[in-house]
């Protein structure tokens, strides 16, 4: 029953992991053929990888996993996706129904623990509601602003045989989808752009999630608008286009922030303008006169930041009906894009080449002349997410997969195997710290057993770099376990595991390693030891405005 | 939520003016009520009344909320309760023109009672243990009327939370 609701959803992968309450359904997974169940070692691998495929290929990823513990480790592969909203449907086995509230074995208020991280959840416990919640959560998972839907489905339901109904229609007359877009809102808003001294659009995921990218394009070109993207927004405009700020945000490029310091008209499109972006709020673009707010989500307006323009809409629609709304250009358009060039100038990306250590930068700028903008690369957080992010020259959407507003470690292997099962034509590239990787290293197996062509760019600084790095700046530079030179040796893991690898200490061996990475079909490892003081630069100190960001020193 | 001390003085809230009035149209369901809760609550938002029961369509009841909008602006209440599934309609009736009202019952200990009587209090029963009336209105009216509950000894009181409907024009 449930199987074939999801055959209908025309769902491929299915990423679980089975056990006592949801035994039914596994018991007829073999007479389904055209599902095929990734066997993850970790349910929160399973949240991971169908994660990464999601973000990946824009289907919804699917989920199984049992009662209690399976269904808690969920949890933080729920939230990942929904900080992200990422279209997920997770289906977790739940007590017999007789026996919910009893304290039974290995139950646990599934809902209840995961009604904050879901955009909506089920429980089922009657056979008959058992079709038309499926549809539903498939609706909502990947509608309006998507993110994840969780069913809990009692084990006697799984269990339960009903008649098919007509699942065509659909009445849920709570879920309000906005769409439409105020013709007049567009009008003002694509006038006050064009008609600002000192535009600049920031644009987030939810250009990305609407496939908004060639509409930004044109209304930047159109309005001659600078253009920064956020974290998740990363891909929404090319970063070599004349006009790209790069990114914004408390570790934004130095010439982007300086943009939006001094911007007169601020229009932010798809994105929550959270604490990362605005740094200290108060200080947050203090020279704006008019926000401008476009989002399909209406609570977004307001929550951080007061727009005096606000849409309510699909960002492509949204901006599709700015484009011929723009008539007349500030005269003093040359002059700002001028400044910002000298921005651009003044305040580089730069790094550490001097001390005969291993840099991270090398590493990723040598990944890049491979890559190109063919290949997918999926970052953990922390230093390895942010040089990731700011050392590749994105120039297409959907190749930049990172944990965003959670920033969960141990996302960036499994979310990579995800993607990899999402779209096996494009090579996948997993950049994570040590630290990160070890949190859901388990996933390799998977890696392994699947011959999925996944190259592990490991970031081995021997600390928790990113943390370290706000010690020694923020916290008087008191290092407090953050040391972590007690871990495994990765190839020796990697061996045990059964995938090649390889250590990388010196900067002349990146190249070979990649070559080595290349010629090998299946998933590959390659450990490099970067200098454990490499730092992410530029940075907004914690607690201050976006204009009091700090540069890389300039090293001799 | 409230605690009705038997005394009088029952201060207006320094937040008076945080709070929003709302009245929202919800799917009947075993999870309804702790979504709309832990909404509340994640975002900062403190109930200060609250009432449910019935609605006129099948499958749906009415819930009237009192809420304090904390730190987050006015309308972020009615934003972050309309993005669940299982809310379909929020009204916001703050400020508006309204029928406001509240129940209150209790047994008082004295048996002379035309002070509450003239109020428009009703009595349900009366026993050797104290007199139970039952006594309704706006929010300032049920707050006066407990303040003169107290002068006769109050043993129990028991008070509803608020149903909020506009005025009709």
């Amino acid at each position: 029953m449930i199987l074939e609701a999801l055959e209908r959803e025309g769902v491929e992968y299915i990423f679980g992991y089975p056990g006592g309450a949801n035994l039914p359904i596994y018991q007829h997974l073999h007479e389904h053929p055209k599902l095929k169940h990734i066997l993850v070692r970790h349910e929160q691998g399973a949240a991971h990888m169908a994660d990464g495929y999601a973000r990946a290929c824009g289907k919804p990823g699917v989920v199984f996993a049992t009662s209690g513990p399976g269904a808690l480790n969920l949890v933080t592969g729920l939230c990942t996706a929904y900080m992200d909203s990422v279209p997920m449907i997770a289906i977790t086995g739940q007590v017999v129904s007789t026996q919910v509230g009893r304290d039974a074995f290995q139950e646990s208020d599934v809902i209840g623990a995961t009604s904050s991280v879901t955009k909506h959840s089920y429980l089922v416990t009657k056979i008959d509601q058992l079709p038309r919640v499926i549809h539903e959560a498939f609706h909502i998972a990947t509608t309006g602003r998507p993110g994840p839907v969780l069913i809990d489905i009692c084990k006697d339901v799984q269990q339960a045989d009903a008649e098919r109904v007509n699942t065509e229609y659909l009445e849920i007359p709570g879920y309000k989808l906005n769409g439409h877009v105020n013709l007049d809102g567009a009008r003002q808003a694509a006038q006050a752009l064009a008609g600002a001294e000192r535009p600049v659009i920031l644009a987030g995921h939810g250009v990305l999630l609407s496939h908004a990218e060639r509409e930004l394009m044109q209304l930047a070109e159109a309005a001659a608008a600078p253009v920064g993207t956020t974290l998740l927004g990363i891909g929404a405009f090319p970063v070599k286009h004349p006009l790209s700020l790069h990114m914004t945000g408390f570790m934004g490029t130095g010439w982007c922030l300086k943009a939006v310091q001094n911007a007169d008209v601020l229009m932010m499109v798809g994105m929550r303008v959270d604490d990362r972006v605005t740094a200290k709020l108060s200080e947050f673009a203090p020279n704006v006169k008019t926000f401008i707010h476009v989002d399909i989500d209406e609570s977004e307006m307001g929550k951080n930041v007061r727009p005096h323009i606000e849409l309510v809409a699909d960002a492509r629609l949204a901006l599709e009906a700015m484009v011929p709304q723009v008539t007349k250009v500030d005269a003093g358009r040359a002059k700002w894009l001028g400044q910002i060039d000298k921005w651009r100038e003044e305040h580089p990306l730069r790094y550490r080449q001097s001390n005969g250590q291993l840099q991270p930068q090398d590493v990723l700028i040598d990944m890049y002349k491979r890559a190109r903008s063919e290949a997918i690369i999926v970052a953990d957080v922390g230093q390895n997410q942010i040089w990731a992010a700011l050392w590749w020259n994105y120039d297409r959407p959907g190749l930049f997969i990172n944990s965003g507003g959670s920033g969960t470690m141990g996302f960036a292997l499994p979310a990579a195997l995800g993607a990899k099962f999402g779209r096996p034509d494009l090579p996948v590239w997993c950049v994570a710290g040590e630290g990160g990787f070890v949190m859901t290293a388990q996933e390799l197996s998977v890696a392994v057993e699947h011959q999925l062509d996944v190259k592990i760019v490991l970031l081995n600084n021997r600390s928790l770099g990113m943390v370290r790095q706000f010690q020694d700046d923020f916290y008087g530079g008191v290092r407090s376990q953050v040391d972590l030179t007690h871990m495994p040796d990765f190839v020796k893991l990697c061996e045990a595991y059964g995938l090649p690898a390889l250590r990388v200490e010196k900067f002349e061996d990146i190249a070979p390693s990649f070559d080595a990475a290349e010629r090998t079909k299946g998933p590959f490892l390659i450990d490099f030891r970067i200098d454990p003081e490499a730092n992410v630069y530029p940075i907004v100190p914690l607690g201050k405005g976006l204009g009091e960001f700090r540069e890389a020193p300039e090293y001799a | 939520m409230l605690e009705i001390k038997p005394k009088p003085a029952v201060a207006a809230p320094q937040t008076h003016n945080r709070i929003r009035v709302l009245s929202l149209l919800v799917v009947d369901g075993q999870n309804t009520l702790t979504k709309i809760s832990g909404v509340i609550r994640r975002r900062g938002f403190h109930v200060r009344g609250i009432s449910v029961g019935p609605s006129r369509q099948p499958g749906h009841s009415r819930i009237t909320l009192q809420i304090d909008h904390g730190h987050a602006e006015a309308d972020q209440v009615r934003k972050q309760l309309e993005r669940l599934v299982e809310v379909v309609e929020v009204e916001d009736l703050t400020g508006d023109d309204v029928h406001n009202r509240e129940l209150v019952v209790a047994t008082v200990a004295a048996s002379e009672l035309d002070a509450l009587l003239k109020r428009g209090a009703k009595v349900l029963s009366t026993g050797s243990d104290g007199t139970t009336v039952e006594f309704s209105g706006d929010a300032d009216q049920v707050a006066d009327f407990v303040n003169e509950l107290a002068r006769h000894g109050i043993i129990d009181v028991v008070r509803s939370g608020p149903v909020v409907m506009r005025k009709s024009e």
